[in-house]
Protein backbone atom coordinates (compact mmCIF):
# COMPACT_ATOMS: atom_id res chain seq x y z
CA UNK A 1 0.00 0.00 0.00
CA UNK A 2 1.36 3.32 -0.80
CA UNK A 3 1.34 6.22 2.10
CA UNK A 4 0.69 9.70 1.40
CA UNK A 5 1.42 10.99 4.63
CA UNK A 6 3.76 9.29 7.40
CA UNK A 7 3.66 10.55 11.05
CA UNK A 8 6.56 8.95 13.39
CA UNK A 9 6.65 9.60 16.84
CA UNK A 10 4.88 13.03 16.44
CA UNK A 11 4.30 14.88 19.89
CA UNK A 12 3.02 18.49 19.89
CA UNK A 13 3.29 21.02 23.36
CA UNK A 14 1.48 24.03 23.32
CA UNK A 15 3.40 25.68 26.44
CA UNK A 16 3.80 22.73 28.54
CA UNK A 17 0.19 21.47 27.50
CA UNK A 18 1.07 17.56 25.51
CA UNK A 19 -1.61 17.78 23.29
CA UNK A 20 -0.57 14.92 21.04
CA UNK A 21 1.54 11.98 22.24
CA UNK A 22 3.40 9.69 20.20
CA UNK A 23 1.08 9.65 17.71
CA UNK A 24 2.38 6.98 14.86
CA UNK A 25 0.01 6.76 11.70
CA UNK A 26 0.46 6.21 7.89
CA UNK A 27 -2.37 8.24 5.87
CA UNK A 28 -2.91 5.97 2.64
CA UNK A 29 -2.91 7.62 -1.06
CA UNK A 30 -6.06 8.28 -2.37
CA UNK A 31 -8.51 7.36 0.04
CA UNK A 32 -10.26 9.00 2.90
CA UNK A 33 -8.91 8.39 6.25
CA UNK A 34 -11.43 9.58 9.39
CA UNK A 35 -10.39 11.02 12.28
CA UNK A 36 -12.63 10.55 15.61
CA UNK A 37 -12.71 10.79 19.19
CA UNK A 38 -14.01 13.02 21.70
CA UNK A 39 -13.81 17.10 22.09
CA UNK A 40 -10.88 17.97 23.29
CA UNK A 41 -9.07 14.97 22.14
CA UNK A 42 -6.23 15.80 19.52
CA UNK A 43 -7.81 15.86 16.05
CA UNK A 44 -7.92 19.37 14.86
CA UNK A 45 -4.45 19.84 16.32
CA UNK A 46 -3.39 16.37 14.39
CA UNK A 47 -4.81 17.68 11.00
CA UNK A 48 -3.02 21.06 11.37
CA UNK A 49 0.35 19.72 11.95
CA UNK A 50 0.30 18.24 8.64
CA UNK A 51 -0.24 21.93 7.02
CA UNK A 52 1.73 23.36 9.28
CA UNK A 53 -1.13 25.56 10.41
CA UNK A 54 0.02 25.40 13.91
CA UNK A 55 2.77 27.05 13.56
CA UNK A 56 0.94 30.32 13.71
CA UNK A 57 0.23 29.74 17.73
CA UNK A 58 3.39 30.67 18.89
CA UNK A 59 3.05 28.48 21.95
CA UNK A 60 3.31 25.48 19.73
CA UNK A 61 6.44 23.04 19.40
CA UNK A 62 6.70 19.63 18.23
CA UNK A 63 8.93 17.04 17.81
CA UNK A 64 8.78 14.16 16.12
CA UNK A 65 8.47 13.55 12.07
CA UNK A 66 6.04 14.15 9.20
CA UNK A 67 6.52 12.80 6.06
CA UNK A 68 4.39 13.99 2.98
CA UNK A 69 5.58 11.24 0.29
CA UNK A 70 8.81 10.83 2.12
CA UNK A 71 10.27 14.62 2.70
CA UNK A 72 9.88 16.04 6.14
CA UNK A 73 7.60 18.97 5.95
CA UNK A 74 9.04 20.87 9.33
CA UNK A 75 12.39 20.69 7.72
CA UNK A 76 13.74 24.38 7.99
CA UNK A 77 13.52 24.11 4.07
CA UNK A 78 10.51 23.63 3.61
CA UNK A 79 8.39 26.65 1.62
CA UNK A 80 5.13 26.72 3.73
CA UNK A 81 3.02 28.14 0.88
CA UNK A 82 3.57 25.73 -1.01
CA UNK A 83 2.97 22.67 1.52
CA UNK A 84 -0.32 24.88 2.12
CA UNK A 85 -0.61 24.37 -1.69
CA UNK A 86 -0.05 20.93 -1.38
CA UNK A 87 -2.29 19.98 1.83
CA UNK A 88 -5.28 22.41 1.73
CA UNK A 89 -7.62 22.03 4.41
CA UNK A 90 -11.44 22.83 4.44
CA UNK A 91 -12.86 23.95 7.64
CA UNK A 92 -15.84 23.74 10.05
CA UNK A 93 -17.88 26.68 8.88
CA UNK A 94 -17.55 27.67 5.38
CA UNK A 95 -15.41 30.75 5.18
CA UNK A 96 -15.58 32.23 1.90
CA UNK A 97 -14.18 35.38 0.66
CA UNK A 98 -15.97 38.16 0.96
CA UNK A 99 -15.26 38.26 -2.98
CA UNK A 100 -16.99 37.15 -6.14
CA UNK A 101 -17.70 33.41 -6.37
CA UNK A 102 -15.14 33.44 -9.53
CA UNK A 103 -12.78 35.27 -7.66
CA UNK A 104 -12.90 32.88 -4.76
CA UNK A 105 -11.45 29.91 -6.96
CA UNK A 106 -8.88 32.17 -8.60
CA UNK A 107 -7.54 33.80 -5.49
CA UNK A 108 -5.11 30.76 -4.79
CA UNK A 109 -4.77 30.55 -8.47
CA UNK A 110 -3.53 34.09 -8.98
CA UNK A 111 -1.32 33.89 -5.35
CA UNK A 112 0.80 31.10 -7.40
CA UNK A 113 1.22 32.60 -10.23
CA UNK A 114 -1.45 32.32 -12.82
CA UNK A 115 -2.43 35.59 -14.14
CA UNK A 116 -3.63 34.60 -18.08
CA UNK A 117 -7.53 34.96 -18.02
CA UNK A 118 -8.46 32.54 -20.33
CA UNK A 119 -6.47 29.95 -17.74
CA UNK A 120 -8.08 31.55 -14.90
CA UNK A 121 -11.37 30.86 -16.15
CA UNK A 122 -11.01 26.95 -17.73
CA UNK A 123 -9.30 26.11 -14.34
CA UNK A 124 -12.32 27.59 -12.36
CA UNK A 125 -14.74 26.29 -14.10
CA UNK A 126 -13.19 22.84 -14.07
CA UNK A 127 -12.91 23.09 -10.24
CA UNK A 128 -16.43 24.24 -9.56
CA UNK A 129 -17.68 21.21 -12.05
CA UNK A 130 -15.22 18.99 -9.52
CA UNK A 131 -16.85 20.64 -6.63
CA UNK A 132 -20.56 19.66 -7.66
CA UNK A 133 -20.77 23.37 -7.79
CA UNK A 134 -20.82 24.37 -11.61
CA UNK A 135 -24.36 24.16 -12.47
CA UNK A 136 -25.77 25.81 -9.61
CA UNK A 137 -23.16 29.30 -9.99
CA UNK A 138 -22.09 29.37 -14.11
CA UNK A 139 -24.95 32.22 -14.61
CA UNK A 140 -23.88 34.65 -11.73
CA UNK A 141 -19.86 33.67 -11.09
CA UNK A 142 -19.58 37.69 -10.40
CA UNK A 143 -21.88 38.01 -7.87
CA UNK A 144 -20.79 37.84 -4.33
CA UNK A 145 -20.07 34.13 -2.75
CA UNK A 146 -21.37 35.36 0.73
CA UNK A 147 -25.27 34.84 -0.92
CA UNK A 148 -24.93 31.58 -1.39
CA UNK A 149 -26.03 28.85 0.76
CA UNK A 150 -24.46 27.02 3.76
CA UNK A 151 -23.90 23.68 1.34
CA UNK A 152 -23.20 26.05 -1.89
CA UNK A 153 -20.38 28.20 0.38
CA UNK A 154 -18.82 24.77 1.60
CA UNK A 155 -18.56 23.35 -1.57
CA UNK A 156 -17.37 26.48 -3.32
CA UNK A 157 -14.51 26.21 -0.41
CA UNK A 158 -13.65 22.85 -1.78
CA UNK A 159 -13.85 24.25 -5.28
CA UNK A 160 -11.19 27.04 -3.69
CA UNK A 161 -8.90 24.47 -2.52
CA UNK A 162 -8.30 21.58 -5.28
CA UNK A 163 -8.43 24.99 -7.72
CA UNK A 164 -4.92 24.95 -7.00
CA UNK A 165 -4.07 20.77 -7.45
CA UNK A 166 -3.44 19.81 -3.82
CA UNK A 167 -2.03 16.21 -3.04
CA UNK A 168 -3.83 15.76 0.71
CA UNK A 169 -7.51 17.87 1.05
CA UNK A 170 -7.93 18.07 5.26
CA UNK A 171 -11.54 18.43 6.22
CA UNK A 172 -12.09 19.46 9.93
CA UNK A 173 -15.83 18.74 10.48
CA UNK A 174 -17.05 20.09 6.82
CA UNK A 175 -20.63 19.26 7.31
CA UNK A 176 -21.04 20.18 10.99
CA UNK A 177 -22.72 23.62 10.06
CA UNK A 178 -24.82 22.25 7.01
CA UNK A 179 -28.30 20.70 6.74
CA UNK A 180 -28.53 17.16 5.54
CA UNK A 181 -29.18 17.44 2.30
CA UNK A 182 -25.89 19.84 2.23
CA UNK A 183 -24.42 17.36 3.80
CA UNK A 184 -25.57 13.79 1.33
CA UNK A 185 -23.69 16.47 -1.30
CA UNK A 186 -20.87 16.82 0.36
CA UNK A 187 -20.46 13.35 1.21
CA UNK A 188 -20.99 12.71 -2.30
CA UNK A 189 -17.89 14.80 -3.21
CA UNK A 190 -15.72 13.44 -0.95
CA UNK A 191 -16.80 9.84 -2.70
CA UNK A 192 -16.01 11.24 -6.35
CA UNK A 193 -12.49 13.70 -4.49
CA UNK A 194 -10.97 10.25 -3.39
CA UNK A 195 -9.99 8.67 -6.69
CA UNK A 196 -7.40 11.50 -7.05
CA UNK A 197 -6.76 13.28 -4.02
CA UNK A 198 -5.86 11.71 -0.78
CA UNK A 199 -8.83 12.84 2.33
CA UNK A 200 -8.49 13.14 5.90
CA UNK A 201 -11.47 14.29 7.65
CA UNK A 202 -12.28 15.26 11.23
CA UNK A 203 -15.80 14.28 12.68
CA UNK A 204 -18.09 13.93 15.34
CA UNK A 205 -20.69 11.90 13.33
CA UNK A 206 -20.28 8.33 13.61
CA UNK A 207 -22.21 7.32 10.38
CA UNK A 208 -20.42 10.09 8.21
CA UNK A 209 -17.12 8.18 9.40
CA UNK A 210 -18.39 4.91 7.94
CA UNK A 211 -20.24 6.68 4.91
CA UNK A 212 -16.92 7.88 3.86
CA UNK A 213 -14.14 6.65 5.05
CA UNK A 214 -12.19 3.47 4.13
CA UNK A 215 -9.52 4.16 7.31
CA UNK A 216 -10.35 5.39 10.65
CA UNK A 217 -8.81 6.39 13.40
CA UNK A 218 -9.46 7.04 17.02
CA UNK A 219 -7.85 9.72 18.96
CA UNK A 220 -8.37 10.23 23.21
CA UNK A 221 -6.75 12.40 25.45
CA UNK A 222 -3.83 13.66 22.09
CA UNK A 223 -3.17 9.75 21.50
CA UNK A 224 -4.67 6.86 18.91
CA UNK A 225 -5.67 3.94 20.43
CA UNK A 226 -6.82 2.40 17.50
CA UNK A 227 -6.30 2.64 14.25
CA UNK A 228 -7.12 0.43 11.25
CA UNK A 229 -10.52 -0.51 8.69
CA UNK A 230 -13.41 1.48 9.22
CA UNK A 231 -15.52 -1.38 8.68
CA UNK A 232 -13.39 -3.20 11.29
CA UNK A 233 -13.57 -0.04 13.65
CA UNK A 234 -17.03 -0.32 14.14
CA UNK A 235 -17.90 -3.72 13.60
CA UNK A 236 -15.18 -5.27 15.50
CA UNK A 237 -13.26 -2.68 17.66
CA UNK A 238 -10.39 -4.15 19.27
CA UNK A 239 -10.12 -1.69 22.27
CA UNK A 240 -12.94 -1.23 25.03
CA UNK A 241 -12.18 2.36 24.87
CA UNK A 242 -13.20 2.12 20.79
CA UNK A 243 -16.19 0.44 21.48
CA UNK A 244 -17.20 2.47 24.26
CA UNK A 245 -16.88 5.86 22.20
CA UNK A 246 -18.35 4.46 19.17
CA UNK A 247 -21.50 2.99 20.55
CA UNK A 248 -21.90 6.36 22.39
CA UNK A 249 -21.08 5.28 26.06
CA UNK A 250 -19.23 8.38 26.18
CA UNK A 251 -18.08 11.37 24.63
CA UNK B 1 -12.63 12.06 32.13
CA UNK B 2 -14.81 11.68 29.72
CA UNK B 3 -18.57 11.99 30.95
CA UNK B 4 -20.54 8.70 30.87
CA UNK B 5 -23.44 8.36 29.15
CA UNK B 6 -25.45 5.06 29.79
CA UNK B 7 -27.89 5.78 26.87
CA UNK B 8 -30.87 4.44 29.09
CA UNK B 9 -32.99 4.44 26.19
CA UNK B 10 -31.29 2.31 24.11
CA UNK B 11 -30.23 -0.10 26.85
CA UNK B 12 -33.72 -0.31 27.40
CA UNK B 13 -34.75 -1.08 24.46
CA UNK B 14 -32.06 -3.62 23.66
CA UNK B 15 -33.24 -5.61 27.07
CA UNK B 16 -36.80 -5.74 25.59
CA UNK B 17 -35.10 -7.15 22.55
CA UNK B 18 -33.49 -9.67 24.25
CA UNK B 19 -36.56 -10.24 26.67
CA UNK B 20 -38.07 -11.29 23.21
CA UNK B 21 -35.96 -13.61 21.98
CA UNK B 22 -36.20 -15.38 25.62
CA UNK B 23 -39.56 -15.55 25.07
CA UNK B 24 -39.47 -17.11 21.44
CA UNK B 25 -36.61 -19.40 22.53
CA UNK B 26 -38.94 -20.35 25.28
CA UNK B 27 -42.22 -20.93 23.45
CA UNK B 28 -40.49 -23.16 20.48
CA UNK B 29 -38.49 -25.40 23.06
CA UNK B 30 -42.25 -26.30 24.64
CA UNK B 31 -43.67 -26.68 20.85
CA UNK B 32 -40.88 -29.15 20.11
CA UNK B 33 -41.68 -30.71 23.14
CA UNK B 34 -44.99 -30.97 22.55
CA UNK B 35 -44.28 -32.55 19.18
CA UNK B 36 -42.33 -34.93 20.33
CA UNK B 37 -44.54 -35.93 22.89
CA UNK B 38 -47.35 -36.22 20.48
CA UNK B 39 -45.14 -38.37 18.32
CA UNK B 40 -44.37 -40.85 20.60
CA UNK B 41 -47.69 -40.66 22.14
CA UNK B 42 -50.59 -39.47 19.98
CA UNK B 43 -52.84 -36.88 21.51
CA UNK B 44 -55.10 -34.50 18.98
CA UNK B 45 -55.40 -31.77 21.07
CA UNK B 46 -51.77 -31.21 21.76
CA UNK B 47 -51.02 -32.09 17.89
CA UNK B 48 -53.50 -28.65 16.96
CA UNK B 49 -51.74 -26.72 19.66
CA UNK B 50 -48.33 -27.23 18.28
CA UNK B 51 -49.67 -26.35 15.04
CA UNK B 52 -51.36 -22.96 16.24
CA UNK B 53 -48.07 -22.73 18.61
CA UNK B 54 -46.43 -22.95 14.83
CA UNK B 55 -48.29 -19.68 13.89
CA UNK B 56 -48.02 -18.21 17.20
CA UNK B 57 -44.19 -18.00 17.09
CA UNK B 58 -44.46 -16.81 12.93
CA UNK B 59 -46.24 -13.98 14.61
CA UNK B 60 -43.85 -13.56 17.45
CA UNK B 61 -40.79 -13.84 14.83
CA UNK B 62 -42.57 -10.28 12.47
CA UNK B 63 -42.78 -8.62 15.77
CA UNK B 64 -39.05 -9.26 16.72
CA UNK B 65 -38.17 -8.42 13.18
CA UNK B 66 -40.17 -5.02 13.17
CA UNK B 67 -38.17 -4.20 16.92
CA UNK B 68 -35.36 -4.38 15.85
CA UNK B 69 -35.72 -2.33 12.22
CA UNK B 70 -37.00 0.30 14.31
CA UNK B 71 -33.78 -0.10 16.90
CA UNK B 72 -31.39 0.10 13.83
CA UNK B 73 -32.84 2.80 12.31
CA UNK B 74 -33.35 5.32 15.71
CA UNK B 75 -30.09 4.18 17.33
CA UNK B 76 -27.68 3.15 14.90
CA UNK B 77 -25.86 1.02 16.26
CA UNK B 78 -22.38 -0.46 15.59
CA UNK B 79 -19.79 -2.53 17.10
CA UNK B 80 -21.25 -5.15 20.13
CA UNK B 81 -24.66 -3.63 20.12
CA UNK B 82 -25.04 -4.18 16.30
CA UNK B 83 -23.46 -7.80 16.55
CA UNK B 84 -26.30 -8.37 19.15
CA UNK B 85 -29.16 -7.03 17.03
CA UNK B 86 -27.84 -9.02 14.06
CA UNK B 87 -27.34 -11.94 16.01
CA UNK B 88 -31.44 -11.33 17.70
CA UNK B 89 -32.30 -11.00 14.07
CA UNK B 90 -30.94 -14.93 13.06
CA UNK B 91 -31.46 -16.99 16.15
CA UNK B 92 -35.17 -15.44 15.92
CA UNK B 93 -35.20 -16.89 12.32
CA UNK B 94 -34.02 -20.17 13.60
CA UNK B 95 -36.48 -20.30 15.99
CA UNK B 96 -39.16 -20.03 13.80
CA UNK B 97 -37.60 -22.10 11.61
CA UNK B 98 -37.58 -24.41 14.38
CA UNK B 99 -41.73 -24.35 14.97
CA UNK B 100 -42.32 -24.93 11.85
CA UNK B 101 -40.23 -28.55 11.75
CA UNK B 102 -41.75 -29.10 14.99
CA UNK B 103 -45.31 -28.34 13.70
CA UNK B 104 -44.07 -31.44 10.79
CA UNK B 105 -43.65 -33.45 13.50
CA UNK B 106 -46.87 -32.96 15.06
CA UNK B 107 -47.97 -33.68 11.67
CA UNK B 108 -46.33 -36.79 11.14
CA UNK B 109 -47.67 -37.88 14.68
CA UNK B 110 -51.15 -37.64 13.20
CA UNK B 111 -50.09 -39.39 10.15
CA UNK B 112 -48.46 -42.72 12.11
CA UNK B 113 -51.20 -42.78 15.39
CA UNK B 114 -52.54 -45.92 14.21
CA UNK B 115 -49.78 -47.55 12.96
CA UNK B 116 -47.99 -50.68 14.19
CA UNK B 117 -44.27 -48.90 14.44
CA UNK B 118 -40.73 -51.12 15.16
CA UNK B 119 -39.64 -50.61 18.61
CA UNK B 120 -36.12 -50.43 17.55
CA UNK B 121 -36.17 -47.28 15.45
CA UNK B 122 -38.54 -45.45 17.60
CA UNK B 123 -35.90 -46.00 20.47
CA UNK B 124 -33.19 -44.60 18.52
CA UNK B 125 -35.91 -41.71 17.24
CA UNK B 126 -36.83 -41.30 21.02
CA UNK B 127 -32.98 -40.93 22.09
CA UNK B 128 -32.25 -38.17 19.24
CA UNK B 129 -35.24 -36.59 20.55
CA UNK B 130 -33.78 -36.24 23.67
CA UNK B 131 -30.10 -34.91 23.00
CA UNK B 132 -32.13 -32.12 20.46
CA UNK B 133 -34.17 -31.37 23.67
CA UNK B 134 -30.89 -30.61 25.37
CA UNK B 135 -29.89 -28.54 22.08
CA UNK B 136 -32.19 -26.77 22.17
CA UNK B 137 -32.36 -25.40 25.86
CA UNK B 138 -28.60 -24.82 25.69
CA UNK B 139 -28.67 -22.96 22.39
CA UNK B 140 -31.26 -20.44 24.14
CA UNK B 141 -28.88 -20.13 26.98
CA UNK B 142 -25.89 -19.38 24.96
CA UNK B 143 -27.36 -16.83 23.44
CA UNK B 144 -29.07 -15.25 26.50
CA UNK B 145 -26.08 -15.67 28.75
CA UNK B 146 -23.26 -14.84 25.63
CA UNK B 147 -21.41 -18.37 26.69
CA UNK B 148 -19.00 -19.41 24.27
CA UNK B 149 -18.28 -22.80 26.00
CA UNK B 150 -21.99 -23.62 26.21
CA UNK B 151 -21.98 -22.69 22.23
CA UNK B 152 -18.86 -24.59 21.55
CA UNK B 153 -20.76 -27.71 22.84
CA UNK B 154 -24.10 -27.54 20.46
CA UNK B 155 -21.45 -28.39 17.77
CA UNK B 156 -20.33 -31.73 19.44
CA UNK B 157 -23.84 -32.25 20.56
CA UNK B 158 -25.06 -31.69 16.54
CA UNK B 159 -22.32 -34.77 16.13
CA UNK B 160 -23.70 -37.13 18.57
CA UNK B 161 -27.30 -36.28 16.55
CA UNK B 162 -25.86 -36.78 13.01
CA UNK B 163 -24.51 -40.06 13.74
CA UNK B 164 -28.06 -41.29 15.76
CA UNK B 165 -29.13 -40.24 12.59
CA UNK B 166 -27.38 -42.37 10.15
CA UNK B 167 -28.22 -45.25 13.14
CA UNK B 168 -31.63 -44.14 12.85
CA UNK B 169 -31.95 -44.10 8.57
CA UNK B 170 -30.37 -47.85 8.79
CA UNK B 171 -32.40 -49.00 11.12
CA UNK B 172 -36.03 -47.77 9.57
CA UNK B 173 -34.66 -49.00 5.85
CA UNK B 174 -34.04 -52.36 7.64
CA UNK B 175 -37.46 -52.03 8.78
CA UNK B 176 -38.80 -51.48 5.52
CA UNK B 177 -36.82 -54.21 3.86
CA UNK B 178 -38.23 -57.15 6.04
CA UNK B 179 -42.09 -55.11 6.21
CA UNK B 180 -42.52 -53.94 2.74
CA UNK B 181 -46.42 -53.16 3.79
CA UNK B 182 -45.84 -51.23 5.99
CA UNK B 183 -43.12 -48.56 3.66
CA UNK B 184 -46.08 -46.36 3.35
CA UNK B 185 -45.93 -45.28 7.21
CA UNK B 186 -42.06 -45.75 7.91
CA UNK B 187 -41.33 -43.54 5.35
CA UNK B 188 -42.48 -41.22 8.17
CA UNK B 189 -40.09 -42.13 10.54
CA UNK B 190 -37.73 -41.16 7.60
CA UNK B 191 -39.31 -37.68 7.75
CA UNK B 192 -39.01 -38.08 11.79
CA UNK B 193 -35.19 -38.52 11.84
CA UNK B 194 -34.65 -35.69 8.71
CA UNK B 195 -36.93 -33.19 11.37
CA UNK B 196 -35.00 -33.60 14.22
CA UNK B 197 -31.66 -33.67 12.29
CA UNK B 198 -32.57 -30.11 10.83
CA UNK B 199 -33.37 -28.64 14.18
CA UNK B 200 -30.24 -30.00 15.81
CA UNK B 201 -28.77 -27.70 12.86
CA UNK B 202 -30.69 -24.95 13.31
CA UNK B 203 -29.73 -25.09 17.42
CA UNK B 204 -26.57 -25.69 15.91
CA UNK B 205 -26.49 -22.09 14.26
CA UNK B 206 -27.68 -20.45 17.59
CA UNK B 207 -24.21 -21.33 18.76
CA UNK B 208 -22.84 -20.27 16.05
CA UNK B 209 -24.12 -16.83 15.49
CA UNK B 210 -23.35 -16.37 19.56
CA UNK B 211 -20.19 -17.10 18.89
CA UNK B 212 -19.94 -14.68 16.40
CA UNK B 213 -21.74 -12.08 18.38
CA UNK B 214 -19.06 -12.29 20.99
CA UNK B 215 -16.23 -12.93 19.27
CA UNK B 216 -16.65 -12.23 15.78
CA UNK B 217 -15.29 -15.84 14.68
CA UNK B 218 -16.74 -17.32 11.86
CA UNK B 219 -16.96 -21.33 11.44
CA UNK B 220 -15.98 -22.34 7.72
CA UNK B 221 -18.61 -24.92 7.12
CA UNK B 222 -16.84 -26.34 4.37
CA UNK B 223 -14.02 -27.80 6.41
CA UNK B 224 -15.45 -26.85 10.06
CA UNK B 225 -12.43 -25.18 10.79
CA UNK B 226 -12.53 -21.49 12.41
CA UNK B 227 -12.17 -17.83 11.04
Amino acid sequence: MEYRIVVEDLNVYFDELHVLKDVNIEIPKNAVTALIGPSGCGKSTFIRTLNRMNDLINTFRMNGTVLLDGKDIYNPKVDVVDLRKKVGMVFQKPNPFPKSIFDNVAYGLRVHGISDKDVLAQKVEDSLKEAALWNEVENILEKSAMGLSGGQQQRLCIARTIAVQPEVILMDEPCSALDPISTTKIEDLIHKLKKDFTIIIVTHNMQQATRVSKYTAFFLHGEIVERGLTEKIFIEPGDQRTEDYITGRFG
Amino acid sequence: MERRYPRILFQKRLDELKKDVDKMGQATIKTYQDAVSCFLSYDKELMEEVIQANKDIHLMNYDLEHKTMSVIAAEQPVAGDLRFIEASLKVGSHFKRIAGLASNIAEVAHQIKDEEIPDKPMLDLKHMADIVDGMLSKSLAAFLGMNMNLARELHRDDDKVDDLFDHALKGITTSMFQNKDAISHLVYLLFMARFLERIADRAENIGDRTIFMITCEKRNHLNGKKQ
